[in-house]
């Protein structure tokens, strides 16, 4: 059945009230969310190279309507934040239905179709005084000191204009409160942002949340290898906790410490009951 | 219930950044980068990643406001321009064309700064017309 007839069924059979995939507009392709009353717009449903994170958005729409049936093209990369969204009580598994995209390299197709498995290329100077995007965690260990590593890193750091994409467009980031809005932490309104603070504050609370989806280091202007860095501060989970964020649904180490957690995230329904304080 | 993407070009600078609204049940609730966008290939400023804050901010303007005996009434757009040319009449009568001057801003397209210095030099009667990327 191809990607078409099994939204269409999912609509037929009442499993879902809202599909979200990609829908061509003035030649780009961007999300779309297709539901039941505008079944026409089906026959325009696409897969997408670019990736939006789809899991996001189910996040924002099931802030304003918790019971929600959500839908979607789902590759490795969103299967994986789906299960974290799930641990993290963001999202209820109940409520939503993925139609799994394949997305692995082929001999039929060299890089699939997504965006992430496009080796990003590394200029000359890049190389020499920051750090190379698709190093080697490990071998980045051996081949640098630790002076020279720091000052990498530095050099990498340096450059952020503190725009906040990393934290906006990355699926996993759902605090109630940011760390990075935290006056004392991170200076607001002000350049050159708080280096290394910032990068570390988040590479800290991406360990056993990042699932290495890449959209972080794909939405920097500045084109700092954040994946690498978080990576690195993955691997440390896993060697300690034997824990891969995404992997399954069952609870992380930073989530079974107790009731409340460090980075308190926002309950399901957060607008609605924002907007109910406020009579909205 | 009902969730659409639309595209549009950030209006905060002479960028002109690609932004996709995230529009839920008709209200916009986030901005992203338009990923296949020529100028920005996916990434923003954070003035962009922050548009829909100003669209939906209460203490933004939605009706034209002339200020009558020290406060501001609202007004419809004929009145507002009526009043602004009234005004200018008075000024250039009174003081000649080069009192008045005009800014223009990267913000607007080429076709509208073009249409300004237009109005600047061939209506008002003055040269004195510069634009914010100068400063
Ligand atoms: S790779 Fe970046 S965007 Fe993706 S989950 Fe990790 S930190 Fe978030
Ligand atoms: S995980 Fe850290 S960076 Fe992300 S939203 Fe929470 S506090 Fe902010
Ligand atoms: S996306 Fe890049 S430039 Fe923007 S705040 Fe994050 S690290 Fe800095
Ligand atoms: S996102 Fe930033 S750089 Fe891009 S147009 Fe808007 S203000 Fe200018």
């Amino acid at each position: 059945m191809n990607l078409i007839d099994q939204v269409e069924q999912l609509f037929i059979q009442d499993k879902i009230d809202i599909f979200l995939g990609y829908k061509a507009l003035d030649g780009h392709l961007l999300p779309h969310g297709f539901t039941r009353d505008r079944m026409e717009e089906l026959k325009a449903l696409q897969v997408s190279e670019g990736r939006y994170s789809l899991e996001k958005i189910a996040t924002h729409l099931t802030e304003k309507h918790p019971d929600i049936r959500i839908g979607m093209i789902a590759r490795e990369c969103n299967l994986r934040t789906l299960n974290l969204l799930y641990t993290w009580k963001q999202l209820n598994p109940e409520n939503i239905e993925t139609i799994n995209i394949s997305c692995c390299p082929s001999p039929l197709k060299p890089h699939s179709d997504c965006s992430y498995l496009e080796p990003k290329q590394t200029g000359a100077y890049k190389k020499t005084h920051g750090i190379d995007f698709n190093a080697d965690p490990d071998t980045f260990l051996d081949d640098f000191n630790n002076k020279n590593r720091f000052s990498r890193w530095m050099y990498e750091f340096n450059k952020c204009i503190k725009c906040y994409g990393c934290r906006n467009i990355c699926p996993v980031c759902f605090c109630d409160e940011c760390s990075l809005e935290h006056a004392s932490l991170v200076e607001p309104g002000t350049l050159p942002v708080d280096v290394p603070i910032f990068h570390l504050i988040r590479a800290t609370h991406m360990a056993g949340r990042c699932i290495d989806c890449g959209l972080c280091e794909d939405a920097c202007p500045m084109d700092i290898p954040l994946r690498l860095l978080y990576r690195q501060v993955n691997a440390i989970v896993s060697d300690i906790f034997d824990y891969r964020p995404g992997n399954g649904t069952d609870q992380s180490p930073f989530t079974i410490i107790g009731e409340k957690t460090v980075l308190e995230p926002k309950p399901m329904d957060a607008q609605l009951e924002g907007e109910k304080e406020y009579g909205l | 219930m009902d969730c659409k993407f639309v595209p549009a070009v950030c209006s905060y600078c002479g960028t002109g950044c690609g932004v996709l609204f995230e529009v839920i049940d008709g209200k916009i609730n986030a901005t992203l980068p338009m990923k296949s966008h020529p100028v920005n290939h996916g990434k923003l400023c954070i003035k962009g990643w922050n548009l829909h804050e100003y669209i939906n901010s209460y203490m933004r303007l939605k009706t034209p406001l002339i200020k009558e005996d020290g406060r501001f009434q609202k007004a419809t757009w004929d009145e507002a321009i009526g009043h602004a040319a009234v005004k200018f009449n008075q000024i250039k009568d009174q003081f000649g064309p080069d009192a008045i001057g005009v800014l223009v801003s990267a913000k607007i397209t080429n076709e509208e700064n073009y249409l300004a210095q237009k109005f600047t030099r061939a209506v008002i009667g003055t040269n004195n017309v510069d634009h914010c990327a100068r400063l």
